[in-house]
């Protein structure tokens, strides 16, 4: 188990590194360099940058200096938890994104414990009445959420809740509650707005956990302990969900942590359409206006957060399955 | 200060004098009713309203001689918290007679905005900072911070008086020191401000400030300077108020809180005092530092004169502004304003969002951001949300106007047809603006050029309006075919005549604008197929966008023209004349405003006569004579359509005004015009809650 | 696995369930048919992927005909039929087959602000099958006039419009052909890329072992850990806005093939791993095969399949990621057509309250979508038909 641990552990910090590498590779992309894009900022709004400031900001951020230690540059800056100004705003980068980041972890998080509540039901019945209607239909339900697109069906959500239900619109918060301090109402608050954009986003994974779980149990269902099982008169439910169920589980329990960072890119979409609190607006409004510290950070921060993540549903595999503490065959 | 015999001091003598000259009215101008004018939209009738909006006392005698204040600051003023409102309130406050009835207090504004970007969602509504203003009509110059101006008749000085007793949102005392303290510590430090800025020269040559005394302040230059009035009271550099010309690093607005910024500056306080205070706060240095501190977006410990103040700064989900206990302004009742107590502004990132919201009933008055496409829309829930939907027309001749590039270089065989008059008035008669109306104007614009609405007193006429700019196919292939552009491709394009092939010509437009001009370029595009034109769009993002025009890149780019409509005030969207925005030529303007010292003379002598007369606007001394001007100027942008206008005269941007019920002192049309800072001259001081 | 092929397969219906032919006479059938006959055998019995193969295949056909199918050019906008609803074609015209629509005059309603159209019944505008319309080159080389539909002598204002029309007047029916051909050929065109890269890196990885297989598995883990919607965006925003829309549409491709590969590799991967100890295998070259013989006359056929499978199920990863990128106004933009652009067009209140038809193009992408997934659940089931 150590060994598995550390390797998990190790592959956990080399995906970061490479997190980094992409995010910068995300900040230099565009043509021109950020003071290009600043300088067009404050100049579009009226203002002068002087070129002693334009040079200064230039030495400062290392943009004269060749690739390599530029990517040192900010790797330095980030460990000190300097992630740089974002245009926009004119304030640091770390005070913009705030409470943002996490809330996107909430949301994340919210919609993949729906999509367990959704999928498990259904993939245990899929396996067991195999080819049945209900298998079908079942399925067929779980798929839609995969194929209809995600952004319109959050639009048209929203806009149905408004003209049925007069439901509050879009956001994570009531006004009341976006600048006050973190209480247990203003939580009550958060998981009332919830159910909509975790609804949006849960249906999307439903359908790969549903094939997933269903693929899965049928492997187990036709293995020879099961027909013992039957053949020494085990009630046919509880034969279904002390054993093989379980072992099914496994692999699901595994796929949680390909699942989150496929729950976090489809957060951005929706959070878009919803004007949710989170780090998807901020992306692509930064991606738009080329305030390229602002948009590496996000994508830094969220690999990191996703591997993180994806690390600790490791660690909950190891509880979960016994063959891996022993270190046997994966 | 010494006293004249009648025990006047000499400001008061000047004052006296200014009342008695009739100065002090301003440009006499005509006053205008703007409905059933020619022109007028006729679908949308409906919801366009009489304009209307506040009315000024100016004079002492009928002055309210006891104040009334709200009860939140009553509180406050027994817990001894706030000195009287006696104390508060301007021994010479700004009277106001609201448009429909003396209101109530209390109550939250709320309202959406869409991020640290939207700033003008707020510096618009605080508007009354600036030191001269526009009445509702947009043709009178009024007071506002200063209570009344003098202009010397070799136009070489302006003289603006300050209101006795005026403070600032601390406290302390607001006078003609704050000017001074502008002027020398930060207008004329190099590291702030690096060179003059065009709104205070005259004929490239800088302006001066100094104080008479403690509410007297006179800019001086060295030429005659008769539009200093309109510039003060327009949205300029020098007159737009401390709210928007001290926001995102500006340094103009010609007054600054002397008492409360010394501290950020290095001639006041040591310099490694200071940039140890700004690393620790997180900036760069002690500049960036300085000019953080007085954005009023950021800073809620910043004074100002604003009616409400920051209490939750712009980058938060909210922008929470808050009254100013010590604001100048009273109604005829003698109640202090605003009556608003607060104003709570929503982010909405998503404008499908923000609109939703509005027709949800959520705002209370909404005219930023909502989309005339929705119109049908919000018509359709007006009474599940509880709300009024008012039209208000902008006086802008075209909200997508095609800038050409006059400077452009790049290539020279398309410079050279931008640069040819019957070119660029083919291209203009090959567009169908019945088609654009319809389409992306509801119909509810009006298709022409880009001269400014028949009600404007700059507008040249009528015919100017269809000169030029109406749909004439034949007419425009006859042009393109004499000019020597005949030659045509198998599918009917024309070609270039240094034989690189298919002519083609770039339009550049830019992402997130209020109306869809994408859009309206493709059509354009598809329009000029019929010409054997071949447009290529492209679209790119705002800052990048701005980049390309002042590296002269582009060819045609789609903008529109507000602010045309004082054109003196405003140009940059009608000529050429402003580096910090020229589209029609950033080379050219930076010649103009350098006064020829650098950037590039224009190749077309009728550009060049344009600008000759624009400059020469400084030098009129009667508002007749500059009127007079201006006609003359727009004839020859039309005549040589030097841009193209489409459609305008619209509601299309800040024109859709979704009014809960509930509120009152809501003028049934307001000014929709960029130097009424919209909605500033319908005074949303005045606004409140009648329920 | 070389068996003698079998002159014909047995009737369909015989092997199933097995009840009208004696079993032995099965199990004989099953046993000497080729691999590729038991694979459709197993294939046939999932219903639903059979009916979602003739969806896609469908689809496929509307890629290649969609010049033919669209009856108005695209791009033409037309102010006076902006925002029309579907319309109805009558069939009959007083008791004769004469298909036609009813001419409309459209005026803005001015309480309401919306487009109001009324059907004229005097003007019958006749609708034929076949008919003339704009000029297309089929599959961009045969010059051709022909459409499934168009109108008979009628203006540009007064055709046909089966789903009613977008904001400039554009016909949605005619749009949609293009851009059903546009994403669908931009999925195909991904996920060949993605092939291409997840069978090169994956049978890299599988086949040598060792040290590249470490890093290779170990860099798909790392692609596979991270929230790609970010990236892709990243990526997508940088693209020079000045290029045009080919231009864009490659690199679009390119963006979201390597958004695929990943799953590929794995799969690929996978079976060079288990093949490898296969018996045949070892037989094949004791018997004296070289090492690329070995590769293609044994191995690809056996992984084929599931290839095909893996691929299969790649592709609605394909025509999302299109989708939402255009739809962020990140991936394909006007003047070019696909399901993102027309989503994003539709993608706004006034659509959804005022012009609901708008939204129908979010119908395909769901069909098709789910028609690929079903499709490549039946072949994965099928593809080791030795197997479980």
């Amino acid at each position: 188990m150590l060994a598995y641990l550390i390797r998990r552990a190790f592959l956990a910090i080399l995906t970061m590194w490479a997190v980094s590498v992409l995010s910068f590779v995300v900040i230099q992309l565009p043509p021109g360099d950020y003071i290009t894009s600043y300088i067009a900022q404050m100049s579009s709004s009226g203002s002068f940058v002087s070129q002693q400031e334009a040079e200064a900001l230039r030495e400062q951020y290392g943009l004269n200096k060749p690739l390599y230690i530029q990517y040192i540059r900010w790797m330095q800056m980030v460990f000190q938890g300097n992630f740089g100004m974002a245009l926009e705003y004119g304030r640091p980068v770390s005070e913009v994104i705030g409470d943002r980041l996490w809330l996107t972890m909430v949301v994340s998080v919210a919609a993949i414990i729906l999509t367990w509540i959704v999928a498990l039901p259904i993939g245990i019945y899929s396996a067991v009445r195999q080819y049945s209607i209900g298998d079908y239909i079942a399925t067929f339900v779980g798929f839609i959420g995969l194929a209809v697109p995600s952004f319109m069906l959050a639009l048209i959500l929203m806009y149905l809740g408004f003209t049925l239900f007069n439901a509050n619109i879009g956001g994570l918060f009531s006004d009341e509650f976006a600048e006050a301090p973190w209480s247990l109402s203003k939580l009550w608050d958060l998981a009332k707005h919830l159910p909509l954009p975790a609804l949006i986003l849960g249906l999307a994974g439903t359908a790969q956990l549903i094939r997933i779980m269903r693929a899965n149990l049928l492997d187990e269902l036709g293995k020879p302990y099961v027909v013992t099982a039957r053949a020494r008169g085990l009630a046919e439910r509880h034969l279904i969900v002390k054993y093989p169920v379980r072992v099914a589980l496994n692999p699901f329990a595994s796929t949680i942590g390909y699942l989150l960072p496929y729950v976090v890119s489809g957060s951005i979409i929706v959070s878009l359409v919803l004007s949710l609190p989170t780090v998807g607006p901020l992306l692509l409004k930064a991606l738009i206006a080329q305030d390229m510290f602002l948009a590496g950070t996000i994508v830094l921060l969220l690999g990191i957060m996703t591997v993180i993540g994806t690390f600790l549903s490791d660690l909950v595999l190891i509880w979960v399955d016994p063959r891996i503490r022993f270190e046997g065959k994966r | 200060m010494s006293r004249d015999g009648k025990g006047r001091t000499r400001r008061e003598f000047l004052w006296d004098a200014a009342l008695a000259s009739g100065v002090v009215m301003g440009g006499i101008a005509p006053t205008l009713s703007l409905a059933g004018q020619a022109g007028e939209p006729k679908l949308g009738a409906t919801l366009i309203g009489k304009l209307e909006g506040p009315e000024y006392i100016l004079d002492p005698a009928q002055w309210p001689k006891k104040f009334g204040e709200a009860p939140m600051l009553a509180d406050l003023v027994k817990q001894g918290k706030l000195p009287s409102v006696e104390k508060r309130v301007p021994e010479e406050p700004m009277v106001i007679k609201p448009v429909e009835t003396i209101g109530r207090y209390g109550g939250t504004w709320h309202r959406g905005f869409t991020g640290p970007g939207d700033a003008e969602n707020g510096n618009r509504i605080v508007s009354a900072d600036k030191v001269l203003f526009w009445d509702y009509t947009g043709n009178k110059v009024m007071p506002c911070i200063a209570k009344g101006w003098k202009m010397s008749d070799d136009g070489r000085s302006t003289t603006i008086f300050l209101r006795k007793g005026h403070r600032w949102s601390d406290g302390q005392p607001f006078t003609a020191n704050d000017f001074v303290f502008w002027y020398e510590d930060v207008y004329l430090n190099k590291d702030l401000q690096p060179v003059p800025h065009p709104d205070f020269m005259v004929g490239g040559k800088p302006g001066t400030l100094r104080k008479l005394d403690d509410y007297t302040v006179v800019f001086e230059f060295p030429e005659p300077n008769f539009l200093f009035v309109d510039i003060l009271a327009g949205s300029t550099a020098m007159g737009g108020g401390q709210a928007l010309q001290q926001m995102q690093g500006r340094t103009m607005g010609a007054y600054m809180p002397a008492h409360y910024l010394k501290q950020f500056l290095p001639k006041y306080t040591a310099k490694d005092e200071l940039e140890a205070k700004a690393k620790a706060a997180g900036f760069d240095g002690w500049l960036s530092f300085a000019k953080s501190r007085w954005d009023w977006r950021l800073n809620p410990e910043l004074p100002v004169l604003t009616p409400w103040k920051v209490v939750t700064p712009i980058n938060n989900p909210t922008w929470v502004m808050e009254r100013n206990p010590f604001f100048y302004q009273v109604d005829t009742s003698g109640n202090q304003l605003p009556y608003l107590d607060r104003i709570n502004m929503g982010i909405a990132e998503n404008l499908e969002v923000l609109n939703l919201r509005a027709i949800a009933g959520q705002y209370d008055l909404q005219e930023r951001h909502t989309s005339m496409a929705k119109i049908p829309v919000f018509l359709e829930n007006r009474s599940k949300g509880n709300y009024d939907v008012r039209l208000d027309p902008a006086l802008n001749g075209s909200d997508a106007t095609l800038q050409i590039n006059h400077a452009y270089e790049a290539d020279p065989e398309v410079a050279k047809w931008l640069l040819t008059r019957d070119f660029r008035r083919a291209l203009s008669l090959g567009i169908d603006r019945d088609q654009l109306n319809e389409t992306f104007w509801l119909g509810i614009g009006v298709a022409g050029s880009i001269i400014p609405a028949e009600s404007s007193p700059y507008s040249p006429g009528p015919e100017w309006r269809k000169k030029w700019s109406v749909y004439d196919p034949k007419q425009a292939n006859e042009l393109l075919d004499k000019i020597g552009l005949a030659k045509k491709d198998a599918e009917g394009y024309r070609l270039r005549t240094d034989g690189k092939g298919r002519l083609r010509i770039e339009l550049m437009t830019s992402a997130g604008s209020f109306i869809p001009h994408t859009q309206i370029a493709e059509m354009i595009k598809e329009q000029w197929k019929k010409i054997g034109i071949q447009a290529d769009v492209k679209e790119m993002e705002r800052s990048l966008f701005e980049t390309r025009m002042r590296s002269n890149e582009q060819q045609i780019s789609i903008w529109a023209n507000d602010g045309t409509e004082v054109l003196y005030l405003f140009p940059r969207h009608a000529l050429p004349v402003d580096p910090v925005e020229a589209k029609m030529g950033h080379p050219i303007a930076d010649w103009y405003a350098s006064n020829g010292a650098a950037g590039k003379a224009p190749k077309d002598p009728q550009m060049r006569k344009a600008l000759d007369l624009f400059r020469s606007a400084g030098s009129k001394k009667t508002t007749e004579e500059r009127y007079a001007l201006a006609q003359e100027i727009f004839k020859l942008i039309v005549d040589e359509q030097f841009s193209i206008g489409t459609v305008g005269q619209s509601p299309a941007t800040m024109g859709v005004r979704i009014v809960s019920k509930r509120m009152g002192n809501i003028p049934a049309r307001q000014i929709n015009a960029q130097h009424c800072r919209t909605p500033g001259s319908s005074q949303p001081s005045t606004f409140f809650f009648k329920s | 696995m070389t068996d003698p092929k079998d002159a014909n397969p047995p009737a369909a219906a015989a092997e199933e369930g097995g009840a009208v032919l004696p079993a032995s006479v099965a199990e004989e059938r099953v046993s000497v048919a080729t691999q590729w006959q038991l694979m459709w055998w197993r294939f046939k019995k999932h219903k639903l992927a059979m009916a979602s193969s003739v969806i896609v295949i469908l689809f496929y056909l509307v890629v290649i005909f969609a010049d033919f199918l669209a009856y108005s050019d695209p791009l033409a906008s037309e102010a006076q039929r902006s925002l029309l609803s579907p319309q109805r074609i009558h069939w009959f015209d007083n008791g004769r087959f004469d298909p036609f629509v009813y001419g409309l005059t459209g005026i803005r309603d001015p309480v309401t602000f919306k487009r109001v159209y009324t059907p004229d019944p005097e003007k019958k505008i006749r609708v034929r099958f076949f008919a003339p319309g704009f000029e297309y080159h089929f599959l961009g080389m045969i010059p051709a006039d022909r459409h499934l539909l168009g109108v008979v002598d009628a203006r540009a204002e007064d055709t046909l419009f089966l789903l009613g029309t977008d904001e400039q007047g554009r016909d949605l029916w005619s749009r949609l052909m293009y851009g059903t051909q546009t994403s669908l050929s931009i999925g195909l065109a991904g996920v060949s890329l993605s092939l291409f890269l997840g069978v090169l890196l994956g049978g890299i990885s599988g086949l040598k072992g060792g040290f590249i297989d470490t890093v290779i598995q170990r860099v798909i883990e790392i692609l596979r850990s991270i929230p790609t919607i970010p990236l892709w965006m990243g990526l997508a925003a940088a693209l020079p806005n000045d290029w045009n829309v080919m231009q864009v549409y490659f690199a679009i491709t390119l963006i979201i093939s390597l958004i695929g590969w990943t799953e590929l590799a794995r799969v690929v991967r996978g079976r060079f791993l288990a093949l490898r100890e296969e018996d045949f295998v070892m037989a094949a070259e004791l018997a004296g095969c070289g090492q690329m013989r070995i590769i293609f006359t044994h191995l690809v056929p056996s992984f084929l399949s599931h290839i095909i499978a893996a691929t299969t199920l790649a592709i609605p990863a394909m025509i999302i990621s299109e989708t939402s990128l255009s739809f962020l106004g990140l991936g394909l933009r006007p003047p070019a057509i696909s399901w993102g652009v027309l989503l994003q067009q539709a993608q706004n209140i006034q659509a959804l309250a005022i012009s609901p038809w708008l939204l129908i193009p979010s119908i395909p992408v769901t069909i098709v979508i789910l028609a690929f997934n079903f499709m490549g659940d039946g072949l994965r089931d099928a593809a080791d038909p030795y197997g479980h």
